[in-house]
């Protein structure tokens, strides 16, 4: 598997085919001696965030307290929960258990309470 | 039966597309100031459209991706931030610019100033967008949308002569002022070759679940409605280079444009203008918004789609509404719609390299596109259109400065 072509930024979608988000980075083990191995990938603004600059990854997670959505975020997904299908990547978890979705549930029971869904 | 209803659908779509404030306000600029002479310039700029949605199109059709979407993944997260920040700051400028145009339509017909409309307007637009599906919303302003003919209409009403009109399609040298010449036949190419314009045709091709058969469909959508689309805006022109540059009117507001309806229909000509500038800038304003949705959801993964219940795609609807309310804030800071029209169709030429750029590593992405990768043609044709984008984009801000924006 290449790490950038196959892995990094590509849509993951959780075990009932809906969209989770994206590989917005990915976890590497690196121990000396050893070739690094690939861990898992991160879904989430504050991982894409410290993509940009450490900074604004800070930035971002103070937003996502500030909104009360940061809880298990960024999303740790293992690369053995993972498959390639169709570029695609198919995680075997259920994205409501993980805070992947958690502002998309926010704003979901927000429409519902206000009937505007 | 059934496919061939949908590419003449398709088409009408396009036409009625193509026509918003940008358009029309730089074709009654060129034709006040330079009579027939700038023609060439929409034929070249919609051509230019064209060839991107059908590769937009195509991306889609094949991949079952957008532009956004392939970009973040192929070019990778940087780029598409930039590409991002460029089209969000571009669709803010053009839908204050569309929604404005909406309001002055109704300032035309009612006499109340165009302030008092713009809440009524965003409202509208927001209730199309919670209510319509994505058939409602293209289609059924694509239909609306052929109201615009009356400017083709018009145009031929005032005969002009075959062949100075046959003349005006091949690029010329201006006789007077090059500098405003050039800089109005750029901000004919960015009024035209509109960001939103090319992912929103990748999206409704995803919506609709394109697929290879379609290609054909494809082509004949992007380059016949790009095409008719560009005959409108074409009328507009002649029809201000017959009525307005003989008499020495420049068009400084949609009212002087307006005005060069009136010698056609008489008293029926600014109710026709009106007609034709609210509803094609209603249909883009709620493209654009839809297209902010789009651009949003695709490069971050979310789930997205003007046909799922709107709770179903929270984030996506959540987006085109603040997008809406916010182009309307900034509508209602009182900047005057036209030249907030020309800002945003200067930002478009700009930033066009960064938008054609992806194209050229997307349609040679055999994972992409398969077999129906850009040949040397398609390939020489997009470098071109990327060679011109960038010297477009050097030429228009120094173009501005030295007298072109009027």
């Amino acid at each position: 598997m290449k790490l950038v072509d196959d892995l990094l930024d590509r849509q993951v979608v959780d075990r009932n085919g809906q969209k989770m988000g994206r590989a917005d980075s990915i976890v590497l083990d690196v121990h000396a001696g050893r070739p690094p191995r690939i861990v898992a990938i991160e879904i989430g603004p504050s991982a894409l965030g410290d993509r940009l600059h450490p900074r604004a990854g800070r930035w971002v997670r103070a937003c996502e307290r500030a909104l009360g959505i940061a809880d298990h975020r960024p999303v740790r997904i293992a690369i053995d929960d993972i498959q390639r299908k169709d570029g695609k990547l198919m995680a075997n978890v259920a994205s409501g258990e993980t805070g992947a979705v958690n502002l998309e549930q926010r704003l979901r029971a927000l429409m519902r309470t206000l009937k505007w869904s | 039966m059934k496919r061939a209803a949908n590419v003449l659908l398709g088409v009408v779509t396009s036409i009625g597309g193509f026509v918003e404030a940008g358009s029309i306000s730089t074709a009654a600029q060129a034709g006040s100031e330079f009579g027939l002479a700038l023609l060439w310039a929409i034929g070249a700029a919609a051509l230019l459209l064209a060839i991107l949605a059908e590769m937009s199109g195509r991306l889609a059709a094949l991949s079952g991706q957008t532009f956004v979407s392939a970009v973040r993944e192929r070019l990778g997260f940087h780029y598409q931030l930039a590409l991002l920040v460029a089209e969000l700051l571009i669709d803010l400028l053009l839908l204050t610019a569309e929604l404005g145009g909406v309001a002055i339509a109704l300032q035309l017909v009612t006499g109340v100033d165009y302030r008092w409309w713009l809440p009524l307007v965003a409202f509208t637009g927001a209730l199309i967008l919670w209510l319509g599906t994505f058939a409602v919303i293209e289609d059924g302003f694509g239909i609306l949308g052929l109201v615009t003919l009356a400017f083709v209409v018009a145009a031929w009403k005032l005969h002009p002569a075959a062949g100075a009109v046959g003349r005006a399609l091949l690029p010329s040298l201006p006789a007077h002022d090059p500098v405003r010449y050039a800089f109005l036949a750029v901000t004919i190419v960015g009024a035209t070759v509109s960001p939103y314009l090319i992912n929103f045709y990748g999206s409704g091709a995803v919506e609709e679940q394109w697929t290879e058969r379609d290609l054909p469909s494809n082509r004949i959508t992007a380059y016949l409605g790009m095409g008719f689309g560009a005959i409108v805006s074409m009328g507009v022109l002649v029809v201000a280079a017959l009525v307005l540059h003989p008499a020495h009117i420049s068009v400084h507001t949609f009212d002087d444009a307006a005005q060069a309806f009136r010698p056609v229909f008489g008293k029926w000509g600014v109710p026709v203008f009106a007609s034709g500038l609210g509803i094609g800038c209603l249909g883009a304003a709620v493209e654009i918004a839809l297209n902010t949705g789009y651009v949003l959801a695709q490069g971050f993964g979310w789930t997205w789609g003007a046909d799922k219940k709107r709770a179903n795609a929270a984030r996506f609807s959540v987006a085109f509404t603040l997008m809406l309310f916010a182009s309307m804030a900034v509508a209602l800071c009182g900047f005057d719609p036209l030249s907030v029209t020309l800002v945003s169709v200067s930002l478009t030429v700009v930033l066009m390299p960064v938008v054609v750029l992806p194209m050229l590593v997307l349609m040679n992405d055999e994972e992409l596109v398969r077999r129906h990768r850009s040949g040397p043609i398609g390939n020489t044709l997009l470098a071109a259109i990327t060679v011109l984008g960038a010297v477009l984009a050097m030429i228009v801000v120094p173009l501005e400065m030295m007298g072109g924006g009027g």
